[in-house]
């Protein structure tokens, strides 16, 4: 059924259909709409699930290792500082094999305190091991929670389903949300492959020495590997039973575009928008919307932007002394590929500025009127800013 | 529809995995801090006077396990019937419920176990003593003698109470309104004394002789006398005919001889007996007014007491001191002297002096002087200061060779005079004699001192018998001290009682009873500070499960082979039944 839907609602409405059992979370703006109506839905009979509250986000992903180790479908939802306080936890949930789904809207880290839209919370988790998703659109967000579930059992990896502050969190689109009777035919009940069990007791995650470690740690890149292969799969199976599918990549008039665009977010909707205005007058342009992070689509990647002859990369995040970090990767991603195209990497929108349909046409016409990258990465819109402290 | 392919995972999962026990591994040994179960003292029995073990009763009664709970009070105080309605309940001002929403309503409860004993007929099951050779008389059957006797009697003594009225009871009987007390529960509890042993003999004076002879057949004599006569004003016109004093008229009332009263009754006074009076001349029919010469916050008379009066219809002057009275066709014209408070700040009642000359008169039909009282004997209040005399908190005593040792106690000597103080006058001195048989004189106040509730003066028989409770750290559990997460907000219960209207028409009982499922409910909110109810959550919080339930005593045991000190159970304990200590300075007997 078609609904009007807030974004971190889409969110709400996808774990109650997914049949999460237990819930636990610390509240943090711009996060903390999500899990108020998912604790509501515990309150009220909605969802047969635990809603367990906690008196920090270390604390949140603690209980859920400690609920998923006993066979239980898990579910968190957090932000910015309350991801960085997860961080060690965030490395033992993915060590330990445990499938455990978080929804984390992007927003800034401080100082200085800032809500607003930023994907650098989510992407310095980069090599904690969780499966990592950005969604564009409150649709997205809905279907791509449930579709966490089954991707995060199969593999037996964390995943995190991203999405930006306000400008999705607290936007309300129309969204279909699908019948309770379709999700169950999409995502069974959860078997674990291991759990604690009273009847068999074991202990797990102690010790591992060098021996094994590595072995370990090889595990988990293969499942990553089967992540992006079970992925299609899976993205079959949930269009044959719901009707849609979004891509791990998508890519929009992109086989015969000189200069393609690469976004990831919200951002994608805004360049949707550009490239099509563009393409009216008769510009050569695509769009490159990268959905799943981590695992990285490196051959997709190298097929879609094969034909291009520059590549234009909108990152609304930073990584001090080096770049924006999707263009870092794309770079990653292509450098060992003969003959791939230049890479511009343009930095905008930290802190929830605004990417306006004009930053993004920018972007498109300095790239495409430049002979070659000048550095790593361009900050776009930075303003003259004439007070700074200890100027005398 | 497509057809699915059913998806199969068949990639092996590598994590670290162990069947193996780890019992071998003692994680005891790496602990430096030990976690210990340790009852303490809850501020509420600190603060009875009695020393009831409110926090232990609370919780029996939560249980519904009325007649333990009731028993459990009979242990330190004779009288819960009484007391859960005349006490000024000073457990109830240290509750430390107090600072989480509302105190629990403890004499409502005490009130609930003896109704509930009363109506079901139980009969307590309380051990004395073996029998001593020692005879004790007791003088005055008023609360501490009743008490003392009581006492006695639980430690094994004979115990003879005589009483120079035809009945007993004292203040209770003579001097606290019905509508406060029925008598049948007074009846009750004095007829429960007598069954344990106590001979009550009444019609009998005493005189002073009594207590010098030498050839006594008595050891000792408990001299509980009371205030039986009124101090006077000491201003003219206070002996005119028909001024009455406030505890005559209240004996009066119980004898079924008082009149009505018409027209306007003062009752010059501030305590209690001014404010019983007050109130009975009221349901007499006069219209009355209460004259005091300080503030009100500074009268003795209990706080409620004075605000159910108010909601009565009487009316309180305040800073008025009666200067004169004249007799007036019949009326009375009492002068009144305003006065005015000074030293406000102290904690003290302000004292007071006179307004410049601001007088005023007042006349009044009926006039009742309620301003304290005295012995109406000199020999029945303690002597001066001489050898063998020990002065305890509630009585004193002094014990003298050759003839029987005296204690006197009660009212003559209390600061505070409620019955709770009372009875703790009547309970110290009993064991304070029982000390003097066993270990003589010296030994009085250093075992008294090992029976104190907290820091006292409060003390426990079952502490002085070696009972469960003589195991607690005598320390007193204050707010701060709880983990008050586990505890919901959840307010008092609301205390039943005739409306005012009612009330005035009748000597009928004000406040009523309540049921046992309001009183659970009441007693569940009971933090039971400083006592294991065996909540579990030191079980649950365990991370070595090394927290067993057994046939400890305290019903739970902690294994020390795993227990690495972590501390969790302390501080999840709710209500401070638990303590951790220094490895180094633990007794591991």
């Amino acid at each position: 059924m078609r609904q009007v839907l807030e974004g971190s609602h889409a969110v709400s409405e996808a774990v109650r259909l997914a049949r999460a059992q237990v819930i636990s979370a610390y509240p943090i703006t711009p996060q903390t709409h999500i899990v108020e109506q998912l604790s509501e839905y515990c309150a009220n009979g909605t969802l047969d699930a635990r809603f367990l509250r906690v008196e920090s986000e270390h604390s949140a992903l603690a209980a859920l290792i400690g609920a998923a180790s006993g066979g239980v479908r898990t579910f968190t939802a957090t932000s910015s500082q309350g991801l960085a306080l997860m961080h060690e936890l965030l490395h033992w949930a993915s060590g330990a094999r445990l499938p455990i789904v978080m929804a984390q809207v992007n927003r800034a880290m401080a100082p200085g305190w800032n809500i607003w839209a930023d994907q650098t919370d989510s992407l310095a988790q980069r090599d904690t091991g969780w499966v990592q998703f950005y969604c564009e659109n409150g649709q997205e967000v809905l279907d791509t929670t449930i579709q966490a579930f089954r991707l995060a059992e199969w593999v037996n990896l964390p995943v995190m389903v991203n999405l930006d502050a306000f400008f999705l969190s607290h936007t309300y689109e129309p969204v279909d949300v699908p019948e309770q009777k379709s999700v169950d035919r999409f995502l069974p009940p959860y078997k674990p492959r291991f759990q604690l069990d009273l009847a068999n007791p074991c202990a797990f995650n102690q010790l591992a020495p060098p021996n094994i470690y590595m072995e370990m740690r090889h595990n988990i890149q293969m499942a990553m590997d089967e992540a992006l292969t079970f992925f299609e799969q899976m993205e079959e199976e949930f269009e044959s039973i719901l009707g849609r599918r979004h891509g791990a990549l998508e890519a929009a008039q992109c086989d015969d575009a000189e200069v393609i665009l690469i976004t990831s977010g919200t951002v994608t909707s805004t360049s949707r928008q550009v490239v099509a205005k563009l393409r009216e007058k008769g510009e050569k342009v695509g769009l490159l919307k990268i959905k799943l992070f981590r695992p990285f689509p490196v051959n997709m990647l190298r097929e879609r932007t094969a034909s291009a002859s520059k590549v234009a990369v909108i990152d609304r995040n930073f990584s001090f002394g080096a770049s924006g970090i999707f263009a870092q990767e794309v770079k990653a991603a292509l450098c060992n590929f003969p003959g791939h195209p230049p890479i511009y990497g343009y930095v905008a929108g930290l802190g929830g500025r605004d990417i306006t349909t004009e930053v993004i046409e920018d972007i498109y016409w300095l790239t495409k009127n430049s002979t070659a990258p000048e550095n790593e990465s361009s900050w776009v819109g930075l303003r003259e800013v004439d007070h700074a402290v200890g100027e005398s | 529809m497509a057809t699915q392919q059913p998806l199969t995972n068949l990639s092996p999962l590598l994590i670290p995995c162990s069947y193996l026990t780890t019992e071998g591994n003692k994680t005891g040994s790496w602990r430096f801090l030990r976690p210990q179960y340790e009852e303490k003292v809850s501020p509420c029995s600190a603060a009875c006077p009695a020393a009831e073990d409110i926090g232990r009763v609370e919780m029996l009664t939560a249980q519904g396990s009325f007649k333990e709970a009731w028993e459990t009070i009979l242990m330190e105080n004779p009288f819960p019937g009484v007391c859960g309605r005349v006490c000024y309940h000073p457990c109830e001002q240290h509750c430390n419920r107090r600072e989480f929403d509302e105190p629990v309503a403890i004499h409502i409860l005490e009130r609930f176990l003896a109704d509930t004993a009363s109506r079901y007929e139980l009969k307590p099951s309380l051990q004395k003593l073996e029998s001593k050779r020692q005879k004790i008389a007791v003088v005055g059957s008023g609360p501490s003698g009743l008490a003392a006797g009581y006492f006695l009697t639980l430690l094994g003594y004979q115990a003879d109470v005589f009483e120079a009225l035809p009945e007993p009871g004292g203040v209770l009987r003579w001097g606290i309104p019905l509508y406060r007390l029925p008598l049948s529960i007074l009846n009750q509890e004095m007829a429960q004394i007598r069954e344990l042993g106590v001979q009550i003999h009444c019609g009998r004076s005493i005189s002073n002789e009594f207590l010098r002879g030498g050839k006594s057949e008595y050891d000792a004599v408990f001299l509980g006398c009371g205030h039986s006569r009124s101090l006077p004003l000491k201003i003219p016109g206070e002996d005119l005919a028909g001024v009455k004093n406030g505890l005559q008229f209240l004996a009066e009332i119980r004898r079924g001889e008082a009149l009505a009263l018409e027209g306007t009754a003062a009752v010059i006074g501030g305590g209690n007996t001014a404010v019983d009076t007050a109130r009975s001349a009221v349901r007499f029919g006069a219209k009355v007014i209460l004259i005091y010469r300080r503030r009100r916050q500074d009268m003795p008379a209990f706080a409620e007491e004075v605000e159910m009066a108010l909601e009565e219809g009487v009316e309180l002057w305040e800073l008025q001191a009666p200067v004169k009275i004249e007799a007036q066709d019949g009326d009375f014209v009492v002068t009144l002297q305003q006065m005015q408070a000074v030293d406000k700040d102290g904690q003290r009642r302000a004292r007071v002096k006179p307004d410049s000359n601001k007088n005023k008169e007042i006349r009044v039909q009926h006039l009742f002087k309620a301003t304290g009282g005295e012995a109406s004997e000199p020999w029945y209040a303690p002597p001066k200061k001489q050898r063998g005399m020990l002065r305890l908190s509630n009585c004193v005593l002094l014990h003298k060779s050759r003839e029987p040792t005296l204690v006197y106690g009660g009212d003559l000597v209390a600061e505070i005079k409620s019955v709770a103080h009372a009875v703790a006058s009547g309970k110290q001195a009993a064991i304070a004699l029982d000390i003097l048989f066993h270990e003589g004189l010296d030994a009085v106040l250093p075992r008294l001192q090992t029976c104190l509730v907290g820091e006292g003066p409060s003390i426990s028989l079952e502490t002085y018998l070696g009972g469960p409770r003589s195991l607690r750290n005598n320390r007193v559990v204050r707010y701060h001290d709880l983990n008050t997460d586990y505890f919901q907000f959840a307010p008092m219960i609301t205390k039943p009682r005739l409306l005012s209207e009612e009330r005035f028409q009748s000597f009928a009982e004000i406040n009523l009873k309540i049921g046992a499922s309001l009183a659970i409910r009441e007693a569940e909110r009971c933090f039971n500070c400083g006592l294991c109810n065996q909540c579990d959550n030191c079980q649950l919080f365990c991370p070595e499960i090394a927290v067993t339930r057994d046939n400890n005593p305290r019903g739970r045991h902690i294994n020390y082979d795993y227990c690495k000190g972590c501390g969790l159970c302390v501080v999840e304990c709710p209500r401070n039944a638990m303590i951790f200590k220094e490895e180094l300075l633990c007794d591991r007997s």
